[in-house]
C-alpha cells in the first residue's frame, strides 16, 4: 500500500513536471533580437563583418585566399606581386596562382543581408542616425565583398536578400547576373553608404574610427570599382577570349559604349573625396623618410585599413591576430626568425628611369660604395625599396653576388644570357655559398646576398622590399607573427591616381586635373613634375610607381588587358653588385634573377574560372567563363 | 578476453560491410585521332600540347566538365583512360581557325581524325650553321586572310632533345624581351598583307657549343585568344667536336 502511494505520488511529479512545455530560447544560441538590441551587440557583429572582409593584406595569398586559419598565415612573400613582374618570389610563374583560389563568399554576404533586413526592426532602440551609419558599413561592406567577385569571375549572382534554406529550389539556384548589373549594382551599394552614412568628425558625430568604414571610403572605394569596369569595358573590347559567357555578358562583353559611363562615375566619386583626405606630408623635409613613415604611422591619408593586433587571443588564427611582414621581406640576417623569398624586380626600379650603372662607353660605372648608387634616386623609389648598400637595424644590405678578380669590358657582354663572355670565367668570377668565404680578405658574396646554397632565402634580385616594413623595431622583435602595423587598403593617393587614369580617359576638358592630381604625387614623391605633353602611359606607370607592392597591380594589368603582353615568357631582371679586387670598387649588372623564372599570362586568365564545387550544386551558374 | 575477441571480429564484419560495390564501368575506352593541317593534308606540325582535344561526355550530364587530351609532337592524340559514353569533342586551344565540334560515342578503341585550318603555314624554312651561331630563315603564307588576328613575331626555338617547342627551349638562346640587346625574335606586329608573304624572316640564335647535338625549329604566333604557335619542321644541327 505504501508502495502504491509513493509510486503513485512519482508518477504525479512526472506527469505535472511534463506539462511545460519544451520551447524555450535555447541558452547556447544568441539570437537576433540579443544581438540586433543592444548596441554593443551590433558592433560586435559589425565588426564581424570586416574581419571577414575579402581584403588582400599581408596574409592574402592569391592560389590560397584570405588565410583566416592557421597554417601558412606567416608565409607573407607568397603575395600576388610575385606572380606578376613586380617582384621575383616563390612562385614558380604567373600560372601558380592566376586562376586563384575559388573564392565564393556568399555566407559572409547573408551575413551582410541578415544585418540590413533585421537591423531596421529595432530601430526604435538607436537614433536614426546612428541605425542609418551601421546600415551604411553594411552596404559598404556588401559593395566590397561584391567587387572582390565581380573582378575575379564577372558576373556572378546577385543576393540582395536573406534566402530561406527552406525555399524551393528553384530561389535557391540563383543564377547569375550579367558583369555589368554586377558593377552597377556595387555602385548603388555604394551610393547608398554614402547617403545613409554621418558626415564624421561634424554635427556631434565621432571623427572616423580607424579600421572602419566612412562614407568617404564608400566613395573612394566607387572610384576604384568604377575605374575597373571602365577599363574594362573599353579593353575588354579588344582583347578577350571568346565564349557563351562572354556572348551572355557574364565574363566580357561589356558594350565599349559602357566605358564613358564609368570612367565619369569613377571621376566624379573622387573628387568627393577630396578635401576629406590628405597626401602624407608629417616627415618633411625628408622625402624619403615621410614616405617611409606613411606607411607605417597613422595618418590622414588612410581611408580604409586593417589592425592586427600582437594581444589576440588567437594569435595566427584570426584575420586580427598578427602578421610577420618584418620577418619575411627582409633576410635572417636582420630579423629573428623566419625567412625572406620575395624580392623587388630590377624591372620595377626601371620604371624611374634607367639606374645609373653604365658609362656612356658602356663600361660598368665603378662605385667606391655600393650605397652611392642609390642617393641619386628618387626619394620615393629609394623609400619603396632597401638598395644595396642601404642599412636596417644597424646593419647593412652588402649584397654581392659574387667577385671578379678584374674585369674589363663592357657592361653588355656580360649579361648573363651571352655564354662564353670574356670575365665570366671560372678563374677570374669567383662565387661562394659561405659569405665568410675570402678572396684577399674581401667576402665573396655578401651576407645578405646573394648566397646560391640558400636558395632562395636572400635577394635574388639585389633589391629588398622597403615599404612597410618597420624599421624602429628591434631585431630580437623581428619573428613570426610579430608585426602589427596596419595594411592601408585605400589611401588617398590612390584616390589621387584613379582620379587621373579616369579625367585622362575622358578625354580632353579634364586632362588639367588629371595634371594636377598626377603633379601632387610627383611633388610628394620627391620627383620631377608632370608636363602636359603627359600620356596615358605616363598616368599608368605613376601608378604603378606610386602603388607599387601594394597589391594593385596585378589588377590594373588585368582591367587594362595587358597582361598578356607584358607577362608574355618574361623574365625578370635583377641589380646584381660585384667586387673587382683589383681595382678595390664595386660594379653593377643588370642581369636575369639567377633563378631565370617565365611568367607567362594567358588570356583567359582575364577571368578566372568558377569555383567547380559550386558549378556542380548550381547549374544556373553556366556557362563557365571562356577557356575552362 | 574472449568477449573482447569476438567483439572486435564483430566490428570487423560491420566495417566490411560498409563497403559498397562500385558497378560503374572503369575508364576502359580509349580515343585516338590525327589533328590535320587542311594544306597540307598531313599532321599539323606541333609539339606536346601544343593544341588540345576538348571532350565532354554529354551522356554524364547536362554541363559536363571539359576533359582534355593534349595533343603529342606529332600531331596526334591519344587517352587509353576513357569512360564509355557520348560525347561531344572538339580540337581547341591550337593554332588554327576555330573548327567544329563532333558528337560521337566513344566505346572501345575509337579513333577520329580531326581537320584543321592552321593561321598560318611555315614555309622554306632553312637553317645554317655557322660558328657558335645558328641562322633559319623561313617564309610565311595562310590559308585564310580575312579576318586573321595581327600576326606578332616568329621565335627561333632550340633544344637539346628532339622535342623542341615554345614549351621545350633552351632560354638562353631565345631572348623575347625587347628591351634587351640581345633581341632575337623577328617582329611582324601587324594583320596579314602583301608584303608579309613575300618576305623572308631570319632569326639568329647565338652561343651554341660544340661538340652538341641541337635541334631546331621556328614558330610563328597571332593574337587570338590562344596565342599557340605554328612551328616548322625539327631540324638538327650536330656541331663540330670540341676542341
Amino acid at each position: 500500500m505504501k508502495k502504491i502511494k509513493y509510486i503513485s505520488l512519482i508518477l504525479a511529479i512526472i506527469i505535472v513536471g511534463s506539462c511545460h512545455k519544451l520551447d524555450v530560447p535555447p541558452l547556447n544560441i544568441i539570437s537576433e533580437s540579443q544581438v540586433f538590441s543592444t548596441a554593443n551587440g551590433v558592433q560586435a557583429y559589425i565588426a564581424n563583418m570586416y574581419t571577414f572582409l575579402p581584403m588582400e593584406d599581408f596574409v592574402y595569398e592569391p592560389d590560397k585566399g584570405f588565410l583566416t586559419g592557421d597554417g601558412g598565415r606567416w608565409q607573407n612573400f607568397y603575395q600576388m606581386d610575385a606572380i606578376d613582374g613586380e617582384m621575383a618570389g616563390p612562385y614558380g610563374g604567373t600560372g601558380d596562382a592566376a586562376q586563384g583560389f575559388g573564392l565564393w563568399p556568399y555566407d559572409r554576404i547573408r551575413n551582410i543581408n541578415i544585418l540590413i533586413y533585421d537591423l531596421p526592426k529595432y530601430a526604435s532602440n538607436y537614433t536614426a542616425d546612428q541605425v542609418n551609419e551601421w546600415l551604411g558599413e553594411a552596404y559598404f561592406c556588401r559593395a566590397y565583398t561584391y567587387f572582390a567577385l565581380v573582378k575575379r569571375y564577372g558576373g556572378v549572382p546577385i543576393v540582395r536578400t536573406v534566402i530561406d534554406p527552406a525555399a524551393s529550389a528553384a530561389s535557391l539556384l540563383v543564377p547569375r547576373n550579367t558583369e555589368e548589373d554586377v558593377y552597377n549594382f556595387i555602385g548603388s551599394d555604394l551610393d547608398s553608404a554614402y547617403s545613409l552614412m554621418w558626415e564624421p568628425g561634424s554635427g556631434g558625430h565621432p571623427a572616423i574610427q580607424q579600421g572602419a568604414a566612412s562614407k568617404y571610403a564608400a566613395m573612394a572605394y566607387k572610384s576604384r570599382v568604377m575605374l575597373f569596369a571602365g577599363s574594362i569595358a573599353k579593353y575588354g573590347a579588344v582583347n578577350y577570349v571568346d565564349g557563351d559567357a562572354r556572348a551572355k555578358g557574364f565574363a566580357g562583353g561589356m558594350p565599349a559604349g559602357d566605358a564613358t559611363k564609368f570612367f565619369q562615375a569613377a571621376y566624379d566619386a573622387a573628387k568627393l573625396v577630396e578635401g576629406h583626405f590628405s597626401l602624407y606630408t608629417g616627415g618633411y623635409p625628408d622625402k624619403v623618410q615621410n614616405y617611409v613613415d606613411l606607411f607605417l604611422k597613422p595618418n590622414n591619408e588612410q581611408i580604409f585599413i586593417r589592425q592586427y593586433s600582437l594581444s589576440d587571443p588567437q594569435r595566427n588564427n584570426d584575420n586580427s591576430g598578427p602578421h610577420s611582414y618584418d620577418a619575411t621581406m627582409t633576410c635572417r640576417y636582420m630579423t629573428a626568425d623566419g625567412l625572406s623569398r620575395t624580392y623587388p624586380s630590377m624591372d620595377y626600379a626601371e620604371r624611374f628611369g634607367a639606374l645609373p650603372i653604365v658609362n656612356s662607353d658602356g663600361t660598368p660605372v665603378r662605385f667606391s660604395d655600393r650605397a652611392d648608387l642609390m642617393t641619386a634616386l628618387e626619394p620615393r623609389l629609394q623609400a619603396t625599396i632597401y638598395f644595396p648598400g642601404a642599412t636596417l637595424r644597424g646593419l647593412t644590405f652588402d649584397v654581392q653576388r659574387g667577385t671578379y678578380k678584374t674585369f674589363n669590358g663592357s657592361a653588355a657582354q656580360e649579361l648573363s644570357n651571352n655564354l662564353n663572355t670574356p670575365n665570366d670565367d671560372p678563374s677570374n668570377l669567383l662565387f661562394a655559398s659561405d659569405p665568410n668565404q675570402l678572396y684577399q680578405n674581401h667576402r665573396i658574396v655578401g651576407l645578405a646576398g646573394w648566397n646560391p646554397s640558400t636558395g632562395d632565402d636572400n635577394t635574388r634580385t639585389g633589391l629588398y622590399l622597403r615599404k612597410y616594413v618597420d624599421y624602429a623595431k628591434a631585431q630580437s622583435a623581428c619573428g613570426l607573427y610579430q608585426s602589427a602595423q596596419s595594411y592601408i587598403d585605400m589611401r588617398y593617393g590612390e584616390v589621387l591616381l584613379n582620379r587621373a587614369e579616369a579625367a585622362f580617359e575622358l578625354g580632353a576638358s579634364l586632362q588639367a586635373d588629371a595634371l594636377s592630381a598626377i603633379n601632387q604625387l610627383r611633388d610628394r614623391a620627391g620627383a620631377a613634375p608632370a608636363t602636359v605633353s603627359m600620356t596615358i602611359d605616363t598616368i599608368r606607370n605613376e601608378r604603378c610607381k606610386e602603388l607599387g607592392f601594394e597589391h594593385q597591380y596585378w589588377w590594373d594589368i588585368r582591367r587594362w588587358r595587358t597582361a598578356d603582353q607584358v607577362l608574355d615568357n618574361r623574365k625578370l631582371y635583377a641589380l646584381l653588385p660585384y667586387y673587382v679586387a683589383t681595382e678595390n670598387k664595386y660594379i653593377f649588372l643588370k642581369q636575369v634573377e639567377p633563378f631565370q623564372r617565365t611568367y607567362t599570362f594567358q588570356k583567359k586568365w582575364y577571368y578566372e574560372p568558377l569555383p567547380g564545387g559550386e558549378l556542380s550544386k548550381n547549374p544556373n551558374l553556366f556557362p563557365n567563363n571562356p577557356g575552362y | 578476453m574472449k568477449k573482447i575477441i569476438i567483439l572486435g571480429l564483430g566490428l570487423l564484419f560491420i566495417g566490411a560491410s560498409c563497403t559498397k560495390v562500385d558497378n560503374y564501368p572503369g575508364p576502359d575506352s580509349a580515343f585516338q585521332g590525327n589533328i590535320i593541317d587542311s594544306v597540307t593534308g598531313k599532321n599539323m606540325l606541333t609539339e606536346t600540347g601544343g593544341i588540345n582535344i576538348m571532350l565532354k561526355q554529354l551522356s554524364w550530364s547536362d554541363n559536363p566538365d571539359p576533359y582534355y587530351i593534349p595533343s603529342k609532337p606529332d600531331g596526334t592524340f591519344e587517352d587509353t583512360r576513357i569512360f564509355s559514353g557520348h560525347y561531344s569533342v572538339i580540337p581547341t586551344q591550337g593554332p588554327f581557325w576555330p573548327a567544329d565540334s563532333i558528337v560521337t560515342d566513344i566505346k572501345g578503341a575509337t579513333t577520329h581524325n580531326f581537320t584543321v585550318v592552321p593561321y598560318l603555314e611555315i614555309t622554306n624554312f632553312t637553317h645554317v650553321q655557322a660558328g657558335d651561331s645558328l641562322v633559319m630563315t623561313c617564309q610565311l603564307s595562310a590559308p585564310r586572310t580575312v579576318g586573321l588576328p595581327q600576326i606578332l613575331e616568329v621565335w627561333p626555338f632550340v633544344n637539346n632533345t628532339p622535342f623542341v617547342g615554345s614549351g621545350a627551349y633552351i632560354s638562353q638562346l631565345t631572348i623575347s624581351d625587347h628591351n634587351s640587346p640581345s633581341y632575337n625574335l623577328a617582329d611582324i606586329n601587324s594583320t596579314w598583307n602583301g608584303g608579309i608573304a613575300t618576305t623572308t624572316y631570319k632569326v639568329v640564335v647565338h652561343g651554341l657549343l660544340n661538340g652538341r647535338t641541337y635541334y631546331a625549329r621556328v614558330g610563328v604566333r597571332v593574337n587570338d585568344s590562344y596565342k599557340k604557335y605554328n612551328l616548322s619542321e625539327v631540324a638538327q644541327v650536330v656541331m663540330p667536336p670540341e676542341k
